[in-house]
């Protein structure tokens, strides 16, 4: 009876006086940061980007932000928008508030104009446009079988232990015809497949020759009923 | 005036009140009425200290209640307020925490204690039961009050009771309007969990404590149980009235201070608890738009989360809605199944086996719930890198289908070679274990804790997921096949799938 007592009053002597300095005094520290107040590129990068792009050392399903020729034709508008927006069609999603996303337009901000920190170089001086419309789909067959058949095989569906298919309807079905494009000019430097200059030693592919052999790709895009498509437009 | 004038003045005003109040007799009925001097034990104090625990709850409840907004926009922002800014709110936060921690817990002890000594049996049913019913209101006021934090926990938690409620067989849909306010967890949701908190749970305790205090009086208190005395119907009510002219002692003195000293220990024990772990949470945020996850909630659910996520899925519609009411029954009816005889635990091996194994069992479930990694990864679909090796060497197809992986949140629950959420099983794999219409299946049907994706996936998408999914088997390994067609000898690369057929057409 005493000692409860005692440590009763123990106690609650702690309470009234200390409760500056107990431990359970919730902290500042323990206060969660809210999510919007995230300022570090690292971490922004790595918890809405790495997942599906690669960071220069790890490597995504998608095209790695790491890439100093793709970020040199990339105009750093552009792919704010494509952020702020994404392509909902395309699996990009879009991260800014307004849009559903998670992400405050400052955020965007830190992201995008840190990610152009990694570019090193200038464009090179025959660098193709980001984007164009759609070239001619015969030229472009050519220009595949000049370009590309050697890994992607002949029909463009793929080598054993060189590369995959590219005009498999369902991967055509899911990406879009700029993503197309910016593989064609960047390659997948972090998987192998190069960029339109290093193709074929010494010659690298036109502007022409980038958008007819997309063409020719996005020509094999079929319906649900497994019916080719007329080519969509950009 | 002298000393004795005084006095016998004050007895005239006592008297006077006496007669209009009947103080006296009050008191001789309840404090003071008399008990079995055995019973006056240190096993008789948990149900005062839960009801000691209840009335700080009441207190610090009503005080919160100053202070926090019941909707969805403000409810967050006042406990921060209340945790952060508020003199000494976070000790309050903290004491309507601990004490409703202490509160089931000595709750427990409570009916462990009257289940031993037989306390239920005749002529106490309506006590008991009584009793029962309080313990299903505390639960009640627990869960309502995890709710009421409305940050990510309380959040998915209802998530999963509307998820429970929501496969009650043909009424599902409505039990979940019912229960959320709508179809979802919304500020309607809100209101209705904050209104069962604070008015019709509390309501209920206070009417049913009454209740349960009367037949404690009416009937008497337990005798401390001796082994072979028996509970006759016939004979019991004399005995009793025997033990109680021969031993009995007022309850107040004699019986109290022992409760007084639980008490202080309770609210000692509650006060250590709040100034070495304050308050729990509030933790993020909900995000109403992240549905796919699953919550960790309050420790006592614990065990509930723990049988929703081990059970076999077949099981799981019987133990979810069938098998609680069959135990609530069975806990209500238990007077009169098991009416007279023994009351003594030492003999009632059965009684004694009983409770060791539920506890044994309760606990292990809440060892399982608290340390097993079921919650989900909600930054994964975005943050989660995949291993090079499962990212190397694929198809476009497949590149495309980790996209749709990620894109579709399926990591926030599967890991991938140890990176991701932890919810479901590591699919690093998975192509070894699963052929390709079983894939296609668990995707569209989903089943055991995973949601069916059906109609959010596109076929290419679900094509694009299979197609990377098949191709998750450790290198050498043979991917899984329908047992009915037999496996191809040419050894498989990694990049088999498409691009062997492919070759194969060429
Ligand atoms: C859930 C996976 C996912 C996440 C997370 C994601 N992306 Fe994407 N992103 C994609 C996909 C898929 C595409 C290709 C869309 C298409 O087909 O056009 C893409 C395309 C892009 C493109 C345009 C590529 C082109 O065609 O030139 C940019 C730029 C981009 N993402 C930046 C980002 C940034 C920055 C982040 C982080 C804030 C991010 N993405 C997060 C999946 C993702
Ligand atoms: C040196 C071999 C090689 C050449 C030449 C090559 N690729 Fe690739 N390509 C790859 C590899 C490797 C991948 C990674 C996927 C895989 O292994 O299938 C790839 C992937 C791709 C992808 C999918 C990328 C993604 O992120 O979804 C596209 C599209 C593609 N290549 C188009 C082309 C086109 C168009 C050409 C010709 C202009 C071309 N490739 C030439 C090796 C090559
Ligand atoms: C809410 C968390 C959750 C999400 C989101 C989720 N799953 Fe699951 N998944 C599970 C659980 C839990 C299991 C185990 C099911 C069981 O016990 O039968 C599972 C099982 C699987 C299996 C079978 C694995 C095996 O080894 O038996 C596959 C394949 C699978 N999920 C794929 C997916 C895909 C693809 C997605 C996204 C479209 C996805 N899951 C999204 C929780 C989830």
């Amino acid at each position: 009876m005493k000692i409860a007592a005692l440590s009763l009053a123990c106690l609650s002597a702690i309470a009234l006086s200390g409760c500056d300095n107990v431990p359970g005094r919730p902290k500042k520290e323990d206060r969660r940061p809210e999510p919007h107040h995230v300022t570090d590129f690292k971490t922004l990068y790595s918890q809405n980007c790495a997942g599906c792009h690669g960071n220069g050392q790890s490597v995504g399903p998608v095209i790695s932000m790491n890439d100093p020729l793709y970020l040199s034709i990339l105009p750093k508008e552009q792919m704010r928008q494509i952020v702020t927006s994404g392509r909902a069609q395309n699996g990009m999603p879009a991260f800014s508030l307004a849009n559903g996303g998670s992400l405050t337009n400052e955020q965007i901000g830190i992201i995008v104009d840190n990610i152009y920190a990694w570019a090193k170089n200038p464009p090179p001086a025959n660098a193709p446009a980001y984007s164009a419309p759609l070239g001619d789909v015969a030229r472009g067959a050519a220009v595949f079988a000049a370009n590309c058949a050697s890994c992607h095989g002949a029909d463009g569906k793929g080598l054993k232990d060189k590369a995959g298919s590219v005009i498999n309807p369902a991967y055509l079905g899911l990406v879009s015809d700029q993503y197309l494009r910016t593989i064609t000019i960047a390659g997948r430097n972090d998987l192998g497949c190069p960029d339109f200059a290093s193709r074929v030693p010494g010659k690298a592919m036109t502007n022409e020759e980038i958008s007819d052999v997309v063409a020719w790709l996005a020509s094999h895009r079929e319906n649900e009923f497994g019916q080719k498509l007329a080519p969509a437009q950009q | 005036m002298n000393g004795k004038a005084l006095i016998q003045a004050l007895n005239g005003v006592y008297e006077w009140v006496d007669k209009r109040l009947h103080v006296t007799d009050l008191f001789n009925h309840t404090a003071g009425h008399p008990i079995p001097k055995s019973s006056a034990s240190w096993f008789y104090v948990f149900g005062s200290a839960t009801l000691l625990c209840f009335m700080i709850q009441l207190l610090t409840g009503c005080l919160l209640a100053l202070v926090y907004v019941p909707s969805a926009a403000e409810a967050y922002t006042t406990l921060e307020y209340l945790t952060f800014r508020q003199e000494l709110g976070w000790f309050l936060r903290a004491t309507h925490y601990w004490g409703s921690n202490f509160m089931v817990g000595i709750m427990l002890i409570h009916v462990t204690q009257v289940f031993l000594f037989g306390a239920y049996k005749y002529p106490r049913e309506i006590t008991w039961m009584s009793g029962v019913v309080l313990m299903l209101l505390t639960l009640g006021l627990a869960f309502t009050g995890q709710v009421m934090r409305f940050d990510e926990d309380a959040y998915w938690g209802l998530g999963i009771g509307a998820a429970i409620a929501g496969r009650s067989p043909m009424i599902g849909q409505q039990v979940v309007n019912f229960m959320l306010g709508g179809p979802i967890i919304a500020s309607e949701t809100l209101s209705r969990f904050f209104t069962l908190h604070v008015f019709v749970l509390p309501g209920s305790v206070l009417a049913l404590v009454a209740l349960h205090l009367r037949m404690v009086l009416t009937k008497g208190i337990n005798e401390y149980p001796k082994p072979g005395q028996i509970v006759r119907k016939e004979t019991y009510d004399k005995e009793y009235a025997t033990i109680i002219k021969k031993e009995g002692i007022p309850f107040f003195p004699h019986g109290i201070w022992k409760d007084l000293v639980a008490a202080s220990i309770v609210i000692g024990g509650i006060l250590f608890c709040v100034l070495m772990f304050g308050p729990k949470g509030p933790l993020g945020e909900p995000n109403p738009t992240q549905i796919d996850t699953v919550p960790r909630p309050d420790f006592f659910f614990l065990w509930i989360f723990a049988i929703a996520a081990l059970m076999p899925d077949y099981m799981e519609t019987f133990m979810l809605l069938v098998a609680p009411p069959i135990i609530i029954g069975l806990l209500f009816i238990l007077p009169f199944i098991n009416n007279t005889g023994e009351k003594s635990w030492r003999r009632r091996p059965i009684a004694v086996l009983s409770v060791i194994l539920i506890y044994l069992a309760l606990g292990l479930l809440t060892y399982l719930g608290q340390t097993s990694p079921w919650s989900p990864d909600m930054k994964a679909w975005s943050g989660a890198e995949t291993p090079r090796e499962f990212v190397e060497g694929r198809s476009p197809l497949e590149l495309q289908g980790l996209a749709v992986l990620q894109n579709k949140q399926c990591r926030n629950c599967h890991a991938i070679d140890g990176i991701g959420g932890h919810r479901g099983p590591d699919l690093a794999d998975v192509g070894t274990r699963l052929t390709k219409d079983q894939l296609v299946r668990q995707i569209i049907q989903g089943g055991g804790n995973m949601p069916a994706y059906g109609k959010n996936l596109s076929p290419y998408e679900t094509d694009a997921l299979v197609a990377y999914m098949v191709s998750l088997h450790p290198r050498g390994e043979q991917p899984a096949r329908d047992s009915a067609v037999p496996a191809t000898p040419a050894p498989m690369s990694v990049q088999e799938g498409e691009q062997h057929a492919a070759v194969g057409a060429h």
